[in-house]
């Protein structure tokens, strides 16, 4: 790793959690390193950025179906001070529902809620988290609104005039 | 001694219909004019201009605003406590009647003449607080029943400073002279009597204001908070509550308890003026006039504070009563009693 | 009389059966939008607090996937419609990063004036609703009052009053004229004769001390764990900021503080927020005096973008703190991915913790001084 954290930081102690970490030009693309992980070590990932005194700056995710036959989830920590963002990504299986990950609640509770709209926006579910349910989209929704198979432009229905109305007084 | 009424017309029955269409009369103009007044002021303090539209300079807008809530529909809700629910405007709005016929508006004049005048006043006006139970119990909604239990707890507290300091004025009167002379008649002074009380202003040419000054503000205060004002307008905060008791109220019962409120604030004016600004004295202008002139200057004071003033949290207004304003308010009373043995 | 901590006066342990639960909101006069607090109360007394979001979602995330680069563009100032200037130019830097485009210099000032600007009138619109909820009606007309005058200026060289679309990749649409300058100064000098005026009517007051003085205390590992950024970060004495921790723009240039406090209350929050105006006010000074003459775009503007493929993250500071664009490219000329990182959400989350033990009275207070706008948590 030659990537080194800013003065007066404690670099996150990661050595063999990753499958790979690679430093990045923060004047590019925003990151200082990129690291990839497998699912089974996000907790201990995030337990060993807390006790670096990172924060978790969000829990997203992506749907690569498409090219990577995979759900990707993308996990970013961050400093108070000068930035040392790290971005976490980590693949899961494509199938929904059925992929998942370990929740990282206990170890930030910030991710209760990055958690929840991840699950509510891809239906990737975290093992332990205490309350997953939908947190955007309503408590009866049937989909996941992100999913790269709903909602797109082309299988919107050709737009028609509304009928028109007789007005009822 | 004022005449009363019924001596006036010579038949009670005669009596009680005029004074109440009087009272009635004067406390829906009270209503409208202090909606003006409030809204004109609000204005003035926020550097807006208030109501212009209809009539001049918006005088007719709240007329307009009444006529508009009589023609709302009301709406009732379900699952509410019919007769407490129904009722629960009336019981705000009678006492209110009530109070104001016993006030003391002119030296030569009264609707009734009593000797427990402010006993009765005092008692006519714990009933609000009844009347906003009922109102938030009976709504069957969370945001009414929470309101009206912050405003059980804050009127009961507040009516012991009210009380309290209110009593150090009837010590007061009592004991700076057993009877008074007005014109060529001397009578005995009853302290609790509102007309006796001016008069001893009067005759030994003092406001108690001067000699009370501490009972003056802890009344005020008192008054403020008993009528649901800002700062301690907490059981219709509407940023809190929603609008508090009167959440589930709409047309004219809605107007009812405003009405309720703002005749609340004219009684609670009127008696702060019998009892520290000399009721109806002044020069050259008859008795009434000034007697009106000083409650709308304590009203307009009250919304000068409602408009500058946030809004205290509910249990550190119970500890400003409790801590402050009670213990003041004894403290002021042993020590007008302790002066009065003295001298 | 030193109110003690509510947490020291609740019941050890409340019977289950005295408790109930009261929706707070999506229509509450104090919600600030959309938001719903589902309370369970003993009492008064706030036993556990779980708000519940989503009811202003629009789905920018998704819209984003489906529409080219440029097209997002007016979403962003949809996002945060307070501040929306600051969303704005952000979405615009971070394509302009991404796609590696020369900003001419008159346009970094610009931009900058016009964020300093956008973030004093979202402060001044905090102020005021701030003191609603606490009952003061009279300063929320003050400061909307001040706030308009902010408004006009941006509304003369933006042509919109809230949802800006000023931005472009590579510089703004407009250029400012002498009289954008000359009102932004008349502005500046304004609301540097009003906030002393504002603290001394609001700040001194024995009610609003009482009402903000220990309330809402967020400080220490709290505020770490759960990713809080903003004023109510900096309240509590952690002086970050984006524009120092990680300078874009031109931010890197100007000379300004990151005003800071310790206590964690709704106070601190309140004297933070208003030191920021006066921060701002003096970075868009010295942006004025140092705006120079030149282009506002860089040559000619291309329809397509075609960014290079990969993840990208850009932070701003918004009024409301940390605000981060990740943003994934799949090489074509539509994003693959936008997701937003928007501030007000992570200070919202913490709410269940912070809320726990105190009064009714209490939760408006202060999810009044964390300043959330629901459209920005709900995206």
């Amino acid at each position: 790793m030659t990537h080194e954290a800013p003065k007066d930081t404690v670099a996150p102690a990661l050595d063999g959690l990753t499958t790979s970490s690679e430093p990045s030009d923060p004047a590019k693309d925003g990151f200082h390193v990129r690291h990839v992980a497998t699912a089974d070590r996000v907790v201990e990932l995030a337990r060993r950025f807390d006790e670096a005194g990172y924060f978790l700056e969000m829990i997203t995710a992506e749907d690569r179906r498409g090219d990577l036959e995979a759900m990707r989830l993308v996990y970013t920590y961050n400093r108070y001070g000068e930035a040392d963002r790290h971005l976490v990504l980590v693949d899961l299986s494509s199938e929904i529902p059925g992929a998942s990950a370990p929740s990282c609640v206990p170890v930030f509770p910030a991710a209760d809620w990055f958690e929840r709209e991840v699950f509510d926006m891809y239906g990737i579910t975290f093992d332990g988290h205490p309350d997953l349910k939908r947190i955007l989209l309503p408590d009866d929704a049937d989909f996941h609104a992100l999913l790269k198979d709903f909602g797109r432009i082309e299988d919107a229905p050709p737009e028609e005039d509304p009928p028109e109305r007789e007005l009822t007084v | 001694m004022p005449k009363t009424l019924a001596e006036m017309l010579g038949s009670p029955m005669l009596a009680v219909a005029t004074g109440l269409g009087g009272v009635m009369g004067l406390l829906s103009f009270n209503a409208l004019f202090c909606i003006y007044l409030e809204r004109k002021i609000s204005a003035w303090i926020q550097r807006r201009m208030g109501p212009m539209e209809v009539g001049f300079h918006g005088m007719l807008q709240t007329v307009a605003d009444m006529v508009k809530l009589l023609g709302k529909q009301l709406i009732t809700p379900k699952g509410i406590d019919k007769p407490l629910y129904h009722l629960a405007p009336l019981v705000v709005f009678a006492p209110v009647v009530a109070g104001t016929s016993l006030m003391a508006f002119s030296g030569s004049f009264a609707l009734h003449h009593i000797d427990l005048g402010l006993v009765l006043v005092f008692t006519f006006g714990g009933f609000a607080v009844l009347g906003i139970f009922m109102a938030g119990w009976g709504s069957n909604n969370k945001y009414a029943l929470l309101g009206a239990m912050r405003s059980v707890a804050q009127n009961i507290s507040y009516e012991i400073p009210l009380l309290l300091s209110a009593l150090s004025v009837v010590m007061l009167t009592t004991s700076m002279g057993r009877t008074v002379t007005v014109g060529d008649e001397t009578v005995a002074v009853q302290g609790l009597n509102l007309f006796h009380i001016t008069m001893v202003q009067m005759d030994r040419n003092v406001w108690f204001i001067v000699l009370q000054p501490v009972a003056a503000i802890l009344f005020f205060i008192a008054v403020l908070a008993e009528t649901n004002r800002a700062p301690f307008d907490i059981p219709e905060a509407e940023s809190e509550l929603v609008a508090g008791f009167h959440t589930e109220y709409s047309g004219m019962r809605f107007a009812l308890f405003f009405f309720g409120e703002y005749s609340n604030m004219l009684i609670g004016c009127m008696v702060a003026t019998t009892l520290f600004f000399g009721g109806w004295s002044g020069p050259l202008l008859p008795g009434p006039v000034w007697f009106f002139l000083k409650s709308y200057a304590l009203m307009a004071v009250m919304m000068w504070v409602r408009w500058t003033y946030p809004r205290l949290r509910f249990d550190q207004l119970m500890r400003f009563c409790w801590m402050v304003m009670i213990p003041l308010s004894i403290v002021n009373l042993l020590v007008t009693a302790f002066f009065l043995k003295v001298f | 009389m030193k109110t003690p901590n509510p947490i020291d006066l609740a019941p050890a342990s409340a019977p289950e059966d005295e408790m109930y639960y009261l929706n707070m909101g999506p229509q509450h006069p104090s919600m600030h939008g959309v938001l719903r607090l589902l309370l369970k109360l003993h009492g008064e007394e706030i036993i556990t607090a779980e708000p519940v979001i989503g009811y202003a979602h629009r789905a920018h995330e998704k819209m984003a996937e489906n529409r080219s680069y440029i097209m997002f563009l007016p979403n962003t100032s949809r996002v945060d419609y307070l501040s929306g200037m600051i969303y704005n130019l952000a979405y615009c830097e971070a394509m302009e990063k991404i796609l590696d485009i020369e900003v001419p210099e008159r346009a970094q000032y610009i931009r900058t004036i016009a964020n300093e600007l956008n973030r004093i009138s979202s402060h001044l619109l905090w102020f005021g609703t701030f003191l609603l909820d606490l009952g003061g009606v009279t300063p929320f007309l003050y400061c909307f009052d001040d706030r308009e005058e902010i408004l006009e200026v941006l509304d003369r060289v933006t042509g919109s009053r809230l949802t800006y679309s000023y931005g472009r990749f590579g510089g703004v649409t407009m250029d400012v004229d002498d009289a954008f300058l000359d009102g932004a100064r008349a502005v500046l000098k304004r609301i540097r004769e009003r906030i002393p005026m504002y603290l001394s009517l609001v700040h001194d007051n024995v009610i609003f001390r009482e009402r903000c003085d220990g309330v809402g205390v967020m400080t220490g590992d709290l505020l770490r764990k759960y990713g809080i950024t903003g004023p109510p970060l900096r309240a509590a004495g952690v002086a970050y900021d984006v524009r120092r921790a990680e300078p874009y723009g031109i931010y890197d240039r100007f000379d300004f503080e990151i005003p800071t406090r310790t206590a964690g209350d709704c106070m601190a929050r309140f004297e933070v927020r208003v030191d920021e105006m006066e921060q701002s006010c003096r970075i868009v000074e010295q942006a004025i005096e140092g705006l120079p003459e030149g282009p506002i775009m860089p040559g000619r503007m291309k329809k397509r973008f075609k960014p290079p493929k990969g993840e990208f993250y850009f932070a701003v500071e918004s009024a409301r703190g940390h605000f981060g664009m990740y943003i994934v490219s799949d090489g074509t000329d539509n994003p693959s991915r936008i997701k937003l990182r928007t501030p007000s959400f992570s200070n919202l989350s913490s709410m269940p913790e912070v809320l726990r033990g105190t009064f009714v009275a209490d939760t408006i207070a202060i999810v009044g001084s964390i300043d959330v706008v629901l459209p920005e948590i709900d995206r």
